[in-house]
């Protein structure tokens, strides 16, 4: 930040003038700052250290995918939706993927489905592991950084030995998840779906899990200097919340007990127990502490799951050219950053007609202008790190 | 649905979902004024006038459905630029279809408010008074459809640079790429499978057994 030279004539004029003015100054953060977690600018009129407005910009990241999905094949665009919510990626082709089978009225087999569940909790944790150590960080405390990516990574190192990627899975199939190396057509006595060592692995990664929520808890939760930063900061009111269409761990954080896992069934959640943690306030802090909540509630998910997995094919039996026939559907799954839902539009071929895409990232920082009115410079960061955007999740 | 047919009790709620959902969608329909509704495929959609836009989405709004999931449109277009051609575009009135989707946070219900906006005066009233979260959607429709929002705060473009010209997601809208090459391309001509529908081989059966 630079001083403006002009304020500095009025900083020294204060000591004369019983009515201080100082001018509006635009103040550009962004679009390169590391906290903004993706490209966004904020271009924020401040007087002195108090904000008087912010103009979010986005859009850098604009890869035009609802239009793209207009010109690919169901079976490309799971490649593609991937890449919306990058943290995430498996959790977002799930909403897709369901859409386009209910349409065309296929029966998943249940432990392609069960597989599905245990890869999203995966997303989940891998995405609040991101928040849980960026967080800090971004307020100063560099050492829960170490603590929560080292855990991340064991997290990625599983999916990947199961879906063959650790970011990018695209591991859904219409009808169900990808059939492993040896399911094909020639060997299919094979049938090698779950690598070796992936649900022992699991399982102590899974206790590993609790253990890094209570390090988080004693690193950070009850640190002073993080309370005073995020106690307080960036306060959503419920209705205000539920207005601009937030969701996730933001609105449960505001007191709204809202889970899409307990009241959609695009995937069995009711099959497993966990709770839906919620805050009080709707500050920065219950942000915080709605997730590291969740990571401890998505690890109990999964270790439920593995142990219960369903045995059974992994595919249903579907047409070798997917036809999806003509209607409208909108499906939406409780995703790591709140609500994703796809609005398909089939005209009965092998392309959607039109595919709308509701990110929760986009409405989670649209609430951004109004929530920074008023608030100081300094909590900017807090308030960005605390609603956990990813801008590819905004911008699709 | 995606449930196992083996989990009968779960395949009857849901057979009972089914009717529960009519009765909402016909309670919703009587609350914002509308005579037309469909419930199908678990999504609800009442088709209300665009002179009664905003009266509905408000009424919809005090009959409890306070969370705004979001709001977009489709272009109704007989001619594509691009991608797939409507199935019958000869009984498919040209128009933008603008939706806008409305949920609650108590219980599964929601809503997709459906309006005709015709394509010679492609204008609605703006709906960001009563949903905040409704100013980004309205901007980024209008810069896709070029529909035009009354009485936006600040109808600018949301995305797209400001000196972009025309509306990307319009049916008749080309992508450049695939005007330079034609999709699909080379690679996906040669591979391609007839367009017989040949039950697939892989993963059916009892064989995925494992573990």
């Amino acid at each position: 930040m630079t001083v403006n030279p002009q304020a500095m004539v009025h900083l020294s004029d204060a000591a004369v003038s019983v009515e201080l003015e100082t001018p509006d100054m635009t103040l550009n953060i962004g679009p390169q700052h590391p906290s903004t977690h993706g490209v966004l600018r904020l271009v924020a009129q401040v007087d002195g250290e108090r904000i008087n407005s912010v103009e979010p910009v986005v859009g850098y990241m604009h890869r035009g995918y609802e239009k793209l999905s207009e010109v690919r094949t169901y079976a490309q665009i799971t490649a593609l939706v991937n890449r919306i919510d990058w943290v995430s990626g498996f959790a977002n082709e799930v909403p897709f993927i369901v859409a386009a089978e209910r349409l065309m009225d296929i029966e998943v087999p249940e432990r392609a489905t069960a597989i599905r569940l245990i890869l999203t909790e995966m997303a989940r944790l891998s995405s609040h592991l991101i928040f849980l150590s960026s967080y800090p960080l971004e307020i100063g405390a560099a050492t829960p950084l170490m603590h929560a990516l080292r855990e991340r990574e064991r997290i990625l190192d599983l999916m990947e030995g199961l879906t063959g990627g650790r970011f990018h899975p695209n591991f859904n199939r219409i009808g169900g998840v990808k059939p492993a190396v040896g399911q094909g057509a020639q060997t299919k006595k094979m049938s090698l779906d779950i690598p070796k060592g992936f649900l022992d692995g699991t399982r102590e990664s899974m206790a590993r899990m609790t253990a890094i929520a209570d390090d988080m808890d004693s690193l950070v939760s009850g640190n002073e200097i993080f309370l005073a930063r995020t106690k307080g900061v960036g306060v959503i009111p419920a209705d205000k919340a539920k207005a601009f269409g937030v969701s996730g761990p933001n609105l449960r954080a505001s007191g709204v007990q809202f889970d899409l896992r307990r009241i959609e069934d695009y995937l069995p959640y009711d099959r497993y127990e966990f709770d839906i943690p919620v805050g009080t306030t709707g500050d920065c802090y219950d942000r915080y502490m709605v997730r590291l909540e969740e990571v401890r509630q998505a690890a109990r998910i999964i270790s439920q799951a593995i142990e219960g997995l369903p045995s059974g094919p992994l595919q249903a039996k579907v047409p070798r050219i997917i036809k999806v026939p003509k209607g409208e559907i909108y499906v939406r799954a409780e995703n790591p950053k709140g609500e994703m839902g796809y609005y398909i539009v089939s005209e009965g071929g092998r392309i959607p007609y039109r595919v709308k895409i509701r990110s929760a990232s986009f409405s989670n920082l649209s609430v951004m202008p109004w929530l920074l009115e008023g608030a100081l410079v300094p909590d900017i960061i807090a308030i960005l790190g605390s609603l956990d955007f990813v801008l590819g999740d905004v911008d699709r | 649905m995606t449930d196992s047919p083996s989990d009968a009790a779960t395949t009857e709620a849901a057979a009972g979902d089914a009717g529960g959902l009519e009765d909402f969608a016909a309670g919703i329909a009587a609350a914002v004024g509308a005579d037309r509704w469909t419930a199908d495929h678990g999504t609800v959609k009442v088709y209300v006038d665009r002179a009664a836009w905003v009266h509905a989405v408000i009424a919809a709004r005090d009959h409890g459905l306070d969370y705004l999931s979001w709001l977009s449109a489709v272009d109704w277009a007989r001619d594509v630029a691009v991608g797939e051609p409507l199935q019958n575009p000869d009984d498919t009135e040209e128009r933008f279809e603008l939706l806008a989707c409305l949920g609650t946070t108590t219980s599964a219900d929601l809503v997709i408010l459906s309006t005709s906006v015709p394509k010679e005066d492609a204008a609605i009233d703006t709906i960001s008074g009563i949903f905040g979260g409704a100013d980004w959607h309205e901007r980024e429709t209008h810069e896709m459809f070029g529909i035009d929002f009354r009485g936006h705060p600040k109808l600018v473009k949301l995305y797209l640079p400001d000196a972009f010209e025309g509306f990307p997601l319009r049916k008749d809208y080309a992508l450049l790429s695939r005007e330079v090459k034609p999709w699909p391309g080379t690679v996906d001509v040669e591979g391609m499978p007839s367009e017989d529908n040949v039950e697939a081989g892989d993963g059916g059966g009892d064989e995925g057994e494992s573990e």
